[in-house]
């Protein structure tokens, strides 16, 4: 190796146990009843069992694998939504998670007020949000709607502003749920490029899709997960190959 | 980590300090003279108190910054750095909770003028002249009044922040963000309707005075730090319900019915007096334990006996705010990894 990579990432040995209650209901008096009688069972089910990886600077890892294979749930652990329950996680950067765009939109409010309230959530500060206002606007093409209550939108303008929010930083760590193509055939385009621009700048990238042409197209490294296993990790292409067999 | 401009946080520290000094001197002035601690003449220890207090504040912030210089662990370094992290989040985060609040109303925050004062007539002709419940209560308008919106502020918080985790679940499932955040922004919103509903308490106490002989004091400067334990208080209740409305949803119905029997359990349209006279001493030593009892007391004393509250009462509604502060705080910091698995 010519040049030292920079650990931007660190997964080690992460588990994650989730206990399935029997029909839980969320309801103190069958709670309590239950525990009562002895009848508060668990079936414990592991989403994901000692998974290691690590990501460098300039990586784009693809996760692979299929429906129930632990993706989100890894995902969801790196961007510190869910805390392992064995193993840990080391960060050496900000991460700007995509999982599902528009969470915090709030239908009340209109798109001006949603551009900085998302944009807190997602963790942007506020002379970033004044200073990429007019980009967002522009790239999200709501300029005589911005004034409008977020509920009189459509969805096609509801995710077109979602994206232009999600998308206005350059995240060192960017962790992407499918590729997020949303709108008119003209915004999809757009979004794609942006997308692509954002990938390919020097930002570390966590993409999970199941298009594996996207992956191949996109990602130098794939680890694949297999029930709740990292069941090969390495070249783009030497993992794709493998899974497709 | 982002370094924080603790020269910033210093100047701002400092200005706090000297405004709550400044209004506590000047609103308990007669208190501080007229009070003795241990025998001690008060007026002679409180100078004393004031540069103690100024000079730990000082200390405080010189460790703080040589914890930020040397990197070195700080509890109330982090939390600095936390709440300048995230401050504009939560900026945002009360400003759509109280723009939601009335955004589709004519009157919009008018409002929270509006509610006390309509509540307060209500309650004065049914309880006061249908049923004749005043008792021996001199101005007994603004003892309801006071009692009113007190209470009112309390429930709302509560109730607004029980529901803080379960209904930002869109959002905790999704974004990592300390989950802390959700209950204290609805406190804080809620708080910005509490001191609205202060206005209108004043507003009609000064014409009330005209009429009557009660006029505000610059005791009245003291109503701050009422609300602000008050506050302290709804905050420590926040985590303890909201926490637990994640793993109960029944939670929500239960408390519905604990705060009504909380509200009849406080004297707010009723007084202690009215227990004495009926010879029920013991329920009279019972309200000591009622913590909205004292909170109501506070504004009460403040307003209607134009006086500073005796300092065991400041004594008594700072144990009662912390205890359940810290409690609701180290129950919440327990269970909150726990939320994303039952949202």
């Amino acid at each position: 190796m010519a040049e030292e990579k920079q650990l931007m990432l660190s997964i080690q040995d992460v588990s994650m146990r989730f206990r399935k209650e029997e029909d839980h209901s969320g309801s103190l008096k069958e709670t309590v009843i239950s525990a009562f009688s002895g009848k508060l069972k668990f079936t414990e089910f592991y989403a994901l069992t000692h998974v290691s990886f690590d990501v460098y600077k300039g990586d784009v890892l693809g996760i692979i694998g299929r429906n129930g294979a632990g993706k989100s749930t890894i995902l969801k652990i790196i961007s510190g939504i869910m805390k392992p329950t064995e193993g840990k996680v080391d960060r050496y950067g900000n991460i700007v998670p995509m999982l599902e765009l528009g969470s915090g939109f709030d239908m009340d409010l209109s798109g001006q007020e949603n551009v900085f309230l998302n944009g807190a959530i997602l963790g942007y500060d506020k002379e970033f949000l004044h200073s990429k206002y007019d980009e967002i606007l522009e790239f999200s093409e709501l300029h005589d709607f911005i004034n409008m209550p977020l509920r009189n939108y459509s969805s096609g303008m509801i995710m077109r502003l979602a994206f232009s929010i999600a998308t206005v930083v350059k995240p060192e760590i960017l962790i992407v749920d499918e590729i997020l193509a949303v709108g008119d055939e003209n915004f999809q385009r757009k979004s794609r490029a942006r997308m692509m621009e954002l990938m390919s700048g020097g930002t570390t990238v966590l993409f999970v899709s199941h298009d594996l042409n996207q992956i191949r197209e996109m990602c130098n490294r794939v680890v694949w997960l297999d029930g709740g296993t990292v069941r090969l990790q390495g070249p783009c292409k030497e993992v794709c190959d493998a899974y497709r067999l | 980590m982002t370094n924080i401009d603790l020269k910033r946080v210093g100047k701002v520290a400092c200005l706090i300090y000297l405004t709550a000094v400044v209004l506590f001197t000047v609103g308990a002035w007669d208190r501080i003279f007229s009070a003795s601690l241990f025998g001690v003449r008060f007026a002679w220890i409180y100078p004393g108190a004031v540069v103690l207090i100024s000079l730990l504040l000082y200390f405080y912030l010189k460790h703080l910054r040589h914890a930020q210089e040397k990197g070195t662990k700080s509890a109330g370094l982090f939390f600095l750095q936390t709440m300048h992290r995230y401050r504009f989040l939560i900026e945002q985060l009360v400003q759509r909770d109280f723009k939601i609040k009335y955004k589709r109303s004519v009157l919009g925050a008018f409002w929270s003028f509006l509610n006390p004062l309509l509540m307060m007539i209500v309650q004065y002709v049914v309880f006061s002249h249908l049923l004749g419940i005043r008792g021996n209560v001199e101005h007994y308008a603004i003892y309801l009044l006071c009692g009113i919106v007190m209470w009112n502020g309390f429930n709302d918080c509560s109730t607004q922040s029980m529901r803080s985790i379960t209904s930002n679940a869109a959002l905790i499932t999704k974004v990592y963000v300390p989950k802390y955040i959700y209950p204290v922004t609805k406190v804080l919103s809620a708080s910005i309707n509490i001191v609205l509903s202060m206005i209108p308490l004043l507003l009609v106490t000064a014409i009330y005075g005209l009429f009557n002989g009660l006029y505000l004091s610059k005791a009245v400067l003291l109503l701050p730090f009422g609300l602000l334990l008050m506050l302290i208080f709804c905050v420590g209740m926040g985590f303890f319900l909201s926490s637990l409305m994640v793993f109960f949803h029944d939670i929500e119905f239960l408390w519905g019915f604990v705060s009504t029997l909380w509200m009849y359990a406080t004297p707010i349209i009723y007084s202690l007096s009215m227990f004495e006279e009926k010879g029920a001493t013991w329920l009279v030593k019972v309200e000591q334990f009622n913590p909205l009892y004292h909170y109501i007391q506070f504004i009460r004393t403040i307003i209607l006996e134009r006086q500073s509250p005796a300092f065991s009462e400041y004594g008594i509604c700072l144990a009662f705010s912390l205890g359940l502060f810290l409690l609701g705080f180290f129950m919440f910091r327990k269970v909150q990894d726990k939320f994303i698995l039952y949202l």
